[in-house]
């Protein structure tokens, strides 16, 4: 917030929840309009693209990277960072298959079960993070180390048996030609979005975020609250390493270690500060689905593997840029200008 | 130990060091040492399993001390974990190396102070090291022929390749090609990495079907059964030819009428874990003074099992000729060549699941002229050396189309 707008507004109205909300809605139109013309731009590389199929097989790809980059972005949001999330994910798709064995019998307990366990395991890392004040870069790394072995030594190397034939089919169902996971992904992001911004959790998390001590002064438990953040973004990864495991029919070691840096640059493409207190859930869900589309562009076009990671590095530094608070500042200005003037 | 950058090699490290301490009562056991990159994919776990459980099967469970060692990704960390095996006495390393240069001083060092080494799958090009590998085989010229031959020699194709820059993945890609070129009607519509993993190969598939959902056949590498996922995902009701490697999952998939009927072909070929086994068994004879190895690159043949030849095991081993496992025993990413009745006849599936010796077995000596030398490939297995003028020879399978 620049002095200059502090003196334009007006003396005893507080515009700066609208100021930032104008701020976050240009983010989210932004990406996802980037998004459409990407899509569409890519109809000159193969003409399969541009069309719901393609749209279909982006979505249904960045779904798993929307769940997990929720819980990534809570703890983004409350000043953390969690790097047990690509091990989380592991842990979901080992138990999903173990636990399972290819049966439908207990599904309906063994996935809350799964999704207790790891918020469970995220409480634990909240813990080292809060109470033993343990930076959590540490804590969340150590956490992911020792996930990871527990998994390995659980397993003897070789993930045994099937996700339950229930949860494989409902990857491959469709409702009314919509493939069943694009719905889910759907509903996901509508409970996300209300979860971070319509409630009163939500907006404890954004006040923890902006300023600890404010919190903790005005009376918020803000130890509770980013314990808190740490469970669900456990909880969050161990739900996408269920729904990997019900994809791919069966679980491996290495399922998660795509997820951790995608899920921490969806959430900064997506418009979120990485240092905590700002962003939004669908920010972060157009920056999943933009990697993606990026990611099945440029699978399409054949480049070599060096040049695609490359591209794909400086896609992610331009939206940095390009999304950086100070330009929306300067186009709000801008248009403020033109409209007035 | 040295602890590495990478995530895995720290705590497995830890539980190494953990597993190495407290053992002091073996004198006169031979001390070897299994060396692996990483652990973590069924094809590693497998591969060291079949090394544990031989040396825990009777007369080896008496005259072999086995001391596991994890070195992660990096070369450099397997490099200072050779360099203690050597200090700490080894009279042999079974190693998967990371790399196939970057080892060869330390290798050359414990050479000349007596130990014995034997790499597995991966190879080294350190002469005085023997290889023991499938690589030199021919998996991608015989694989992309059997490809062309289900395809009639024209379509559009996929190849779904290992890791980039490893040189098992560049010969068996250049093998593939060498076939592919020779026929126009075959066009790559998109090449990608998909790092030898189920998930990888099916979401890099997926991304591919997105912008060629017309694409007439597969060509795979390890991880394989993600592709079947991925055309699974796209169309239930069509499937088209694949060629891969040894995964239950795709052979159980090639030996389905339904499967068949929805235009499923292919064969399943490539790297057997088995090879450590046989690297472990030619060792031990060479240590106990049984033989006398000349060839240092000695090749394992080629698995080779088209759609006809798929056959279900009933037991827990391969008996009668069956070469896969039924649905549920074993998961789809379990790499089924673990067994190899004629060499490796001491293993069942307690041997490749937990490292434990099957019930009853006693090691079987290996018949005495079981070695085959591999052929030279600079880069993979020697160095400053010719490869041999028919390098891509086909050896599994005959061109019934003309390109």
């Amino acid at each position: 917030m620049s002095l200059e707008q502090d003196m334009d507004t007006s003396a005893g109205v507080d515009t700066r929840a609208a100021s930032r909300f104008g701020s976050e809605a240009i983010t989210i139109a932004v990406i996802f309009g980037l998004t459409i013309v990407l899509i569409l731009g890519s109809r000159f590389i193969s003409p399969a693209f541009g069309g719901w199929g393609q749209t279909e097989t982006i979505l249904f790809l960045s779904s798993f990277l929307v769940f997990c980059s929720f819980g990534q972005g809570l703890v983004i949001l409350v000043r953390g960072l969690d790097l047990s999330i690509a091990s989380m994910i592991t842990l979901g798709g080992v138990l999903t298959t173990t636990w399972l064995a290819g049966s439908n019998e207990g599904l309906w307990y063994v996935v809350p079960a799964i999704l207790v366990v790891s918020a469970a395991i995220g409480s634990i890392s909240g813990f080292g993070v809060t109470m033993l004040r343990i930076p959590p870069f540490i804590m969340t790394l150590a956490m992911g180390i020792i996930i990871y072995s527990l998994c390995l030594g659980y397993t003897q190397g070789t993930p045994r048996g099937y996700p339950a034939p229930a949860l494989a089919d409902l990857m491959r169902a469709h409702f009314l030609g919509v493939p069943a996971p694009v719905i889910l992904l759907l509903v996901f992001v509508a409970i996300a979005v209300v979860l971070q911004s319509w409630t009163v959790l939500g907006r404890r998390l954004y006040a923890v975020g902006n300023n600890p001590i404010a919190a903790h002064v005005s009376g918020l438990s803000t130890n509770k609250l980013t314990i808190g953040a740490y469970a669900i973004s456990a909880m969050c990864a161990g739900f996408t390493g269920i729904a990997l495991a019900a994809y791919a029919n069966g679980a491996t070691l290495r399922m998660g270690d795509d997820y951790l840096l995608p899920s921490i640059a969806a959430v900064v493409v997506g418009g979120s500060s990485i240092l905590g207190g700002k962003g939004n859930f669908l920010g972060t869900v157009g920056g999943a689905i933009l990697l993606t589309t990026l990611g099945t562009i440029l699978a399409a076009l054949g480049i070599e593997q060096g040049w695609k990671t490359i591209i794909e590095g400086a896609v992610i530094l331009v939206a940095l840029i390009i999304l950086r608070e100070s330009v929306y500042e300067a186009i709000r200005v801008w248009m403020g200008r033109s409209s007035t003037g | 130990m040295r602890v590495t950058k990478g995530l895995a090699s720290l705590a497995l490290g830890a539980l190494v060091a953990l597993a190495v301490t407290g053992d002091a009562d073996a004198q006169d056991k031979k001390k070897i040492y299994l060396s692996l990159s990483y652990s973590g994919n069924s094809w590693q776990s497998e591969a060291a399993n079949i090394v544990k459980a031989l040396a825990k099967t009777p007369p080896y469970n008496d005259t072999v001390e086995l001391i596991e060692v994890i070195s992660g990704t990096d070369p450099q960390a397997q490099i200072s974990d050779y360099e203690s095996m050597i200090a700490n006495g080894a009279d042999g390393i079974i190693s998967f190396p990371i790399s196939s240069t970057a080892l060869n001083r330390t290798i050359k060092r414990g050479c000349e102070q007596g130990v014995l080494f034997f790499m597995y799958d991966a190879t080294v090009t350190e002469p005085c090291a023997y290889n023991i590998s499938y690589i030199t085989s021919g998996f991608g010229e015989n694989t992309a022929q059997a490809l062309v031959n289900e395809l009639g020699g024209k379509g559009k194709i996929f190849l779904s390749r290992g890791v980039p820059g490893n040189s098992v993945d560049e010969r068996h890609t250049n093998g593939a090609k060498h076939i592919f070129d020779q026929y126009p009607g075959i066009e790559v519509v998109s090449e990608y990495y998909s790092y030898w993993d189920d998930r990888t190969t099916q979401q890099e598939t997926a991304k591919a079907l997105a912008a060629h959902p017309d694409v007439d056949g597969i060509w795979a590498q390890a991880g394989e059964y993600g592709a079947i996922e991925a055309l699974r995902q796209a169309n239930p009701d069509r499937l088209i030819p694949i060629t891969g490697e040894n995964s239950n999952g795709l052979r159980l998939a090639l030996a389905n009428p339904e499967d068949q009927a929805k235009g499923l072909k292919g064969v399943s070929a490539g790297s057997p874990p088995a090879q450590s086994g046989y690297a472990f068994k030619l060792m031990m004879e060479i240590l106990d003074g049984k033989r006398e190895l000349k060839p240092m690159n000695i090749q394992y043949p080629l698995p080779w099992v088209p759609a006809d030849a798929v056959k279900v095991c009933e037991g827990d081993t391969f008996e009668n000729g069956c070469n896969v496992f039924p649905e549920g025993k074993v998961p789809s990413s379990f790499v089924t060549e673990v067994f190899n009745p004629e060499l490796l006849p001491e293993l069942s599936l307690v041997s490749a699941l937990e490292g434990e010796p099957t019930p009853g077995a006693t090691i079987q000596p290996l018949a005495a002229d079981v070695v085959v030398a591999a052929p030279n490939e600079p880069g993979i297995n020697c160095q400053r050396c010719e490869p041999p003028a028919d390098l891509y020879k086909l050896t599994k399978i005959e061109p019934t189309v003309k390109p």
